[in-house]
């Protein structure tokens, strides 16, 4: 079976043919597999964005291939179109992607341009909206009266609705508070246990994603440095130092207490596997 | 691409055109623009060319750059030609077939005219090339700023031109942000007829009207929250002072008008 999204030898030059051509995509060779969900991690400039934006066709590849479900996508102008609405891409603060009268017909946008009849986009408009949690009351607002967060969901919504077989998301969380972060990794996470769809999330928050991937990748100067699960690629804090990245604060505090000779374990990523170290610790060990 | 479109077109650079004071650029190429429109003879063109060309070498700005400056007015240079030869009758005839006939006056007036528009592009793209856009609006409120008698706000006016040159590429990332946003949702921008083009603009146009007063907002807070309360008793960091050479540099527009004139009357006039 073919993957749900492979890249193969992708570049991608910026200003090609001129003196300052450089490389935003390297020579990078990365498959999906169906229904997995992947962390992209990357310092800034790193060409995580520029990759992602290859993998529905908004650019086209200077050098090798992108293949959706084993076709590649620049094969023909329809098979193009059909990328789109096979990925999903939910941009950073997609909030500014909003301009319809009501939130539902911003929703309903992305079906209605994929030409489905009309009883389906209803039911998909209002399958996104309840999953997102916007309230059937909102759908009939302007969407630029919900508030920061709501035109957030709503925008999520807007890509949701396509029902891609793959979604990717650009710094979902960005400018989100603590409490509005946890709500949409806890969507995203029940967005895909529900349907089964292959999710792509690129973040510079190496506990979200520790939290959330199956895989970890990291790009760093165009190139994917790592890959592996978010134990292999987390215990490198070394080499992810190295690339201007960072372990998350929890996974430094554990490292400095087992360096100080406390038993506890080093691989801990996010706070709550923390919490359950520190239970499991609680009855043997008092300071 | 939209990303390539450059505004504001400065080349920079150390030379005395560079360097000179944006008031007398300003004044200079104006006056020179009209010294170009007094010209009736070949040789008072002729003077004003040799002045353009003797600018251009100055400035030291790459000829590549002041070709690249004319390319966008090949179709209304080749335009105006052909309707100059067409019009213009009188004198020798070069070529005649069926109605159309080919004159000494009209071929005179097409290459007039087309010499004409471009030393009017070279001198005024040359002012763009050597003087930023801030200098260029500074320059300009100091110019302007006579018309405070009549009430009218020179320094918000130049204000509102450098943020205007300041934000457009800004706005042109943008727009380009958007694009890719609804593009991703299935948008479709190249095909179909005008209305359905037209209409395929409202999700990038909204969104980007939204931005744009949103950014104007901060942006006013921001300004305000530095002080800024318009033009009155507002110094300046860089004081703009004449030199020597400003004042050489409008000595010598007198001088060209002068050259230009005294040759108009005694050669024979083509316009």
């Amino acid at each position: 079976m073919s993957y749900a999204i492979e890249a193969i030898g992708l570049t991608h030059y910026y200003a090609k043919g001129t003196q300052q051509q450089v490389a935003a995509v390297d020579h990078v060779d990365l498959a999906v597999e169906r229904g997995e969900l992947v962390g992209m991690i990357g310092h800034t400039g790193s060409g995580k964005s520029t990759l992602i934006s290859h993998f529905n066709g908004l650019l086209k590849p200077s050098e090798g291939k992108v293949l959706v479900d084993g076709v590649d996508i620049w094969r023909d102008k329809e098979t193009l179109r059909q990328s789109r609405f096979k990925v999903g891409l939910c941009f950073q603060y997609p909030e500014y992607q909003l301009f319809e009268e009501t939130v539902y017909k911003d929703i309903a946008f992305g079906p209605g341009n994929m030409k489905l009849p009309k009883e389906e986009i209803d039911a998909r408009v209002r399958r996104a909206a309840e999953f997102v949690g916007l309230t059937p009351a909102l759908l009939e607002k302007s969407p630029f009266d919900l508030s920061g967060g709501e035109k957030r969901r709503a925008a999520i919504a807007g890509v949701m609705s396509m029902e891609p077989e793959v979604l990717i998301f650009d710094e979902p969380a960005a400018g989100l508070d603590p409490r509005g972060r946890k709500d949409l990794m806890a969507l995203i996470r029940s967005y895909r246990a529900e349907t089964g769809s292959t999710v792509i999330i690129v973040s510079h928050s190496m506990e979200d994603i520790a939290s959330l991937a199956d895989r970890v990748v990291v790009m760093n100067q165009a190139k994917i440095a790592m890959q592996g699960t978010v134990d292999e690629v987390y215990s490198q804090g070394d080499a992810l130092r190295a690339m201007g990245l960072n372990v998350p604060d929890i996974t430094e505090i554990f490292a400095r207490l087992h360096a100080q000779g406390l038993p506890v374990p080093t691989n801990i990523y996010t706070v709550a596997d923390g919490v359950r170290a520190l239970q499991a610790l609680g009855g043997r060990w008092r300071a | 691409m939209i990303g390539d479109i450059t505004i504001g077109q400065y080349y920079a650079g150390a030379s005395v055109l560079h360097r000179m004071d944006p008031r007398a650029k300003l004044a200079a190429t104006f006056w020179l623009i009209v010294v170009i429109f007094l010209c009736k003879s070949f040789f008072a063109l002729g003077l004003i060319t040799l002045t353009a060309i003797v600018a251009v070498l100055l400035s030291r700005v790459p000829l590549k750059m002041i070709f690249r400056s004319l390319r966008p007015i090949v179709i209304i240079l080749i335009f105006t030609a052909v309707l100059n030869v067409f019009y213009n009758k009188g004198g020798a005839t070069y070529w005649e077939w069926w109605k159309i006939t080919v004159t000494e006056k009209g071929v005179n007036t097409a290459l007039f005219t087309m010499v004409r528009i471009i030393v009017l592009v070279v001198i005024s793209s040359l002012l763009t090339y050597t003087t930023t856009p801030t200098m260029l609006t500074d320059g300009l409120e100091r110019l302007l700023s006579p018309l405070k008698v009549f009430k009218i706000k020179v320094h918000t006016l130049a204000m509102m031109m450098t943020l205007a040159l300041r934000f457009i590429p800004t706005l042109i990332e943008e727009i380009e942000r958007i694009m890719n946003a609804q593009k991703a949702r299935g948008a479709d921008l190249e095909t179909g007829g005008l209305l359905q083009r037209a209409k395929a603009l409202v999700p990038i146009f909204i969104p980007l009207m939204v931005s744009a007063f949103r950014r104007a907002y901060e942006l006013a807070f921001a300004m305000t929250c530095r002080c800024y309360t318009g033009g009155e008793g507002r110094t300046r960091m860089k004081q703009m002072k004449l030199a020597a050479r400003d004042v050489l540099l409008l000595i010598f527009c007198a001088g060209i008008t002068a050259g230009v004139l005294v040759l108009n009357h005694f050669f024979t006039a083509v316009i």
